[in-house]
């Protein structure tokens, strides 16, 4: 105890072997002047001495060992106490200014919470390598048509097949058909009828990915094309384990697919998430029944990937491609238009569509951290200079510049420390948020994993700028004339810190201004896509999802079932309306047909263009409530039989028949025959709510049929309680009728909210902390700066200043601190703003109304943040400022 | 601290160097003198394993060093025996009156 009081010096090895030697030469010394005063001789008096003491070489070593123990425990136990005493000291400084702590906790907890869980989102999105052998050498494929200016189309699997069999520069290649909740088979015989998520796949998918599987063996080439041994299946590892408990026995099974039978072979691997998370099933392309989807050129369904051979450069690769698809282009009509292919990184080609949206995210993530450590600097910076007498005092009874350094550097250290601890709790919290926000929303969410070195980056970023921060004014500190300091007139060493201070603030309110500039441009696109018209009321609507097997219910009898089904449903009580489509609205446009008014001259080297085409049932429109604002909508009446009609909406009237009502115009398709227009709707979206409608060609399903069906049905109550009593009504017809899903309509609409409704929540976020972490940053300014004068503002009010004059001198501090950090934002807003351009939705990235809002908020901010300050300011006592003299 | 027959030397100087400190401070020369004279011929004692006495009774924290002026006004380490060290001084005593006891109790004819 009595250490903390008088610190002994700590002795230095030297030391320790000059005190040992002066000790044992005052003993030999002391006992020879005993002899000698005894009447000895100085020699015998000598050797006495030395016989009676023993080994003196021998004690001499043996002391200096023991004493550079002793020395060693003692500066371990010293460091220690002093360890100990800093940590008491520090919690009690923190704890005597809680609103600073809280502050400065909450701060870097946001901060490293907030960058922990983006970063940990991008990393596993962006950055993680495929889960394949030698990533990098994968590209993927698209069919290009310049004509029609589609630069990414799919490919013909009879053109891939071409492809594969000219390649040089590639190692292998390969396709899929998938669609995700569109491509599927029909699973009988394992219960309840189950659609199952199938990649119908070519050969070369498995071989080019290097994928091997977990359980069996992969098909071989042969098994995978047209006449060879092709009806078998490879089973997703989830789909193995839920269905068969994950039992290798299942290998060699047979499963019934579509009802015919096919052979397991093997289950993939459980990372292989390929090429979607929600495939559940392998089946080789070639057992795709023609008339489901005719084997010619034309039919363009697949999805190709590429690998490289080591060394060839994706450029090569695609200078082969050009001279291949050009060769096919001219030998074969049908691709005569497909002159050129797209090649892309398969990762690239995988993240892509969100690349951009992460990438904003991670910009505006970094401005909060930036935020965070200018806070927490200027926070440690305000308080390091509030402390200078403190500090003073500590000097002057005795501390050394070292010991008060070491003291606030362990202040830092907890601080950065308790804002870490609460920073780890609010990146899990805020990834799992995010990943629940986002569901469906990104590619390959398995990989994503909160990132501990992301989290210790972050931390250590926050924490240096804090010490930094917070060390600067105690070097100055604790070399600074203490007579001055203890004087309470330290004014005159403040003023570099002032400036410094001010700086920070102002860099502070200019990150804040492009936060805010980001989250009211993401508020203001959102509220834009909530109001678009998808030209269709999603409200009340139930779909089931099914598609008809034409084996089971026969080659034309099936339309009659399809018709049954519709029927059926619409008598089902709370049904108000029935109808169907192929495709609901928001779930894809359809296959693209030829489709132009018979006037319609192909110039030459065109190809007739082609328009995405939607089969529907009669009453569908009546259904989901799009409005036919011309002629009608297709009856019961026309049927096969009847000569064929079709309905076009709004867009392709404008495009086809400006000026004119599009009923009663004559069209064609694939031959000569003319195709009257019966009726024009309004346009409804099809792909997405942010995608205006395209031109698009309704056609009866019952005249020309599709066998995918989406059965909507408009009801009285909230549609989710008839789902079951709608799918009883289909059942009732068949009872093997196999649903692929069911949804309502509000669930899409927030399904395609989801990804603008993200950004939106995660920028107001960050906007929001960028406004608070402003006004605490003002606020910490201006009543530092009313501490400091309030000498002067004493005075001013002694010579006769009004109240208002002197709450003026506080406020227009504060607007023209605002004025300096609004001016840079916003310069640095409309640099940035063009990489937003890409998220948003009927607002320019430069929308004059969000930059005024966001310059209003600012000044409002600091109005409210100077508010305190400057009452204080008013409620200066002219005697107390005085007295200070 | 428990005495293993081994120590008996260590710690019967343990011992001595606590009880001749308990007089109060003393430095080296005297701590070893007035063993010297109280013990005479019956223990043939050395002075260096009273000073390694002294310094390992340091590092177990009996008595602390401080460096002080001499009767003669020469610099001397000064050993002050520690409320620890008066502790152990009173434990060790009362285990060899113990131990003594016993091996008179040996030696005595019935």
């Amino acid at each position: 105890m009595t250490r903390h009081v008088f610190q002994f010096p700590w002795r230095s090895r030297i030391d320790i072997r000059r005190d040992v030697d002066e000790e044992l030469r005052f003993h030999l010394e002391s006992r020879e002047q005993e002899l000698m005063a005894g009447g000895s001789s100085a020699e015998a008096a000598r050797t006495l001495a030395l016989r009676e003491f023993g080994d003196v070489d021998d004690a001499r070593a043996c002391l200096q060992h023991i004493d550079d123990t002793i020395e060693t425990t003692r500066r371990r136990r010293d460091y220690m106490n002093d360890l100990i005493q800093d940590l008491k000291y520090s919690v009690r400084a923190l704890r005597a200014t809680p609103t600073f702590t809280i502050v400065a906790v909450l701060t870097l907890a946001l901060g490293i919470g907030a960058n922990t869980a983006v970063f940990s989102v991008v990393h596993g999105v962006l950055q993680q390598p495929l889960p394949f052998p030698h990533p990098e050498q994968l590209v993927k494929i698209w069919s290009v048509n310049p004509t029609a200016g589609m630069l990414k189309g799919q490919v013909s699997p009879i053109d891939l097949d071409d492809w594969r069999a000219q390649r040089s520069r590639m190692a292998d290649m390969g396709g899929w058909y998938f669609t995700d909740g569109g491509t599927g088979m029909d699973v009988t015989g394992l219960g309840e009828p189950q659609r199952v998520s199938t990649a119908f796949v070519m050969p070369g998918f498995f071989s080019t990915l290097q994928a091997t599987p977990l359980v069996g063996r992969l098909p071989r080439e042969d098994e995978m094309v047209r006449g060879g041994p092709d009806k078998v299946v490879v089973l997703s590892y989830g789909y193995w384990q839920r269905n068969f408990g994950g039992a290798d026995s299942i290998v060699g099974k047979t499963l019934t697919l579509n009802g015919g039978p096919f052979r397991v072979l093997g289950v993939m691997r459980r990372d292989f998430a390929f090429p979607s998370p929600r495939t559940e099933m392998f089946v080789p392309y070639s057992t795709f029944p023609d008339r489901a989807v005719p084997h010619i050129r034309p039919v363009r369904t697949a999805d190709v990937v590429a690998r490289m051979k080591p060394g060839t450069t994706i450029d090569q690769v695609r200078a082969e491609l050009a001279v291949i698809t050009k060769n096919l282009a001219a030998q074969y009509p049908d691709d005569a238009a497909w002159t050129g292919a797209t090649v892309v990184p398969l990762h690239e080609a995988m993240t892509g569509s969100v690349q951009t949206a992460l990438l904003v995210l991670l910009a505006a993530v970094t401005f909060v951290l930036l935020m965070a450590c200018v806070n927490v600097a200027s926070l440690q910076l305000a308080r390091a200079t509030a402390r200078e007498r403190e500090i003073a005092i500590r000097v002057s009874i005795g501390a050394t510049a070292g010991r008060i350094i070491r003291q606030l550097i362990t202040e830092s250290l907890v601080l950065a420390l308790a804002g870490g601890i609460a920073g780890c709790a609010v990146a899990l919290v805020g990834t799992r948020t995010l990943i629940a926000l986002s569901a469906g929303q990104l590619p390959r969410v398995e990989e994503i994993h909160v990132d501990v070195v992301v989290m210790l980056f972050v931390l250590g970023v926050s924490l240096v700028s804090g010490l930094v921060f917070g060390l600067a004014p105690a070097l100055r500190a604790s070399s600074v004339d203490i007579q001055g300091m203890l004087r309470a007139s330290s004014r005159s060493s403040t003023s570099t810190g002032g400036r410094l201070r001010n700086a920070l603030v102002i860099a502070q309110l200019a990150f804040a201004v492009v936060l805010a500039v980001g989250a009211g441009l993401m508020t203001r696109s959102f509220r834009e896509l909530l109001n678009v018209d998808p030209g269709f009321k999603p409200d009340h609507l139930l779909a089931v999802n099914f598609s008809i097997n034409t084996t089971r219910h026969g080659d034309t009898a099936w339309q009659n079932y399809y018709n049954n089904v519709i029927q059926r449903v619409r008598l089902v009580p709370g049904v108000v309306a029935a109808g169907a489509a192929q495709y609901a609205p928001f779930r894809g446009m359809g296959e693209r047909n030829p489709f132009v008014p018979v006037s319609y001259e192909v110039k030459a080297g065109e190809e007739v263009p082609a328009f995405p085409t939607q089969r529907i049932s009669d009453g569908y429109f009546a259904t989901i409530g799009t409005r036919v604002l011309s002629g009608r909508e297709f009856l019961p009446a026309d049927r096969a039989g009847t000569p064929t009609v079709v309905i076009v909406n709004e867009a392709y009237a404008r495009k086809f028949f400006p000026g004119q009502d599009p009923v009663g115009k004559q069209l064609r398709s694939f031959d000569a025959v003319p195709i009257t227009i019966v009726g024009m709707v309004g346009n409804i979206r099809q792909s997405d709510v942010s995608v205006p409608s395209e031109p698009l060609v309704y056609v009866n399903n019952m005249q020309n049929g599709r066998v995918k069906v989406t059965l909507v049905s408009r009801t009285r109550d909230n549609p989710l309680t008839m789902a079951n009593s709608i799918r009883d009504a289909i059942w009732s017809v068949d009872r093997d009728q196999p649903i692929t899903s069911i949804f309502t309509f509000d669930d899409i609409m927030n399904e395609t909210l989801a990804k603008p409704r993200l950004m939106t929540v995660l920028f107001g976020a960050f906007g929001t902390i960028g406004l608070v972490l402003g006004a605490i940053g003002i606020y910490g300014v201006l009543a530092f700066l009313v501490t400091q004068r309030r000498r002067e503002i004493g005075l001013r009010i002694a010579l006769g200043a009004t109240e208002r004059g002197v709450m003026m001198l506080v406020v227009r501090r504060a607007l023209s601190l605002a004025a300096s950090g609004v001016t840079i934002g916003i310069v640095i807003a409309l640099v940035l703003s063009r990489f937003v351009g890409a998220l948003l939705y009927g607002v320019t990235p430069t929308d004059p109304s969000t930059y005024l809002a966001v310059i209003a908020a600012l000044a409002a901010v600091a109005g409210l943040a100077s508010f305190i300050p400057a009452r204080r300011a008013a409620g200066v006592s002219p005697l107390v400022a005085m007295r200070q003299e | 601290m428990a005495h293993e027959p081994m120590d008996l030397l260590k710690g019967t100087l343990d011992v001595l160097v606590l009880r001749t400190l308990a007089w109060g401070p003393m430095h080296g020369y005297a701590v070893t003198r007035w063993i010297r004279e109280r013990t005479g011929d019956a223990l043939q004692i050395e002075d260096a394993p009273l000073y390694k006495a002294l310094h390992r009774l340091e590092q177990a924290g009996c008595v602390t060093a401080e460096w002080g002026l001499s009767e003669n006004n020469r610099r001397a380490r000064f050993y002050r025996l520690t409320p620890a060290g008066r502790k152990q001084l009173k434990a060790e005593e009362s285990a060899w009156r113990r131990y003594a006891t016993a091996v008179f109790a040996v030696l005595e004819p019935a």
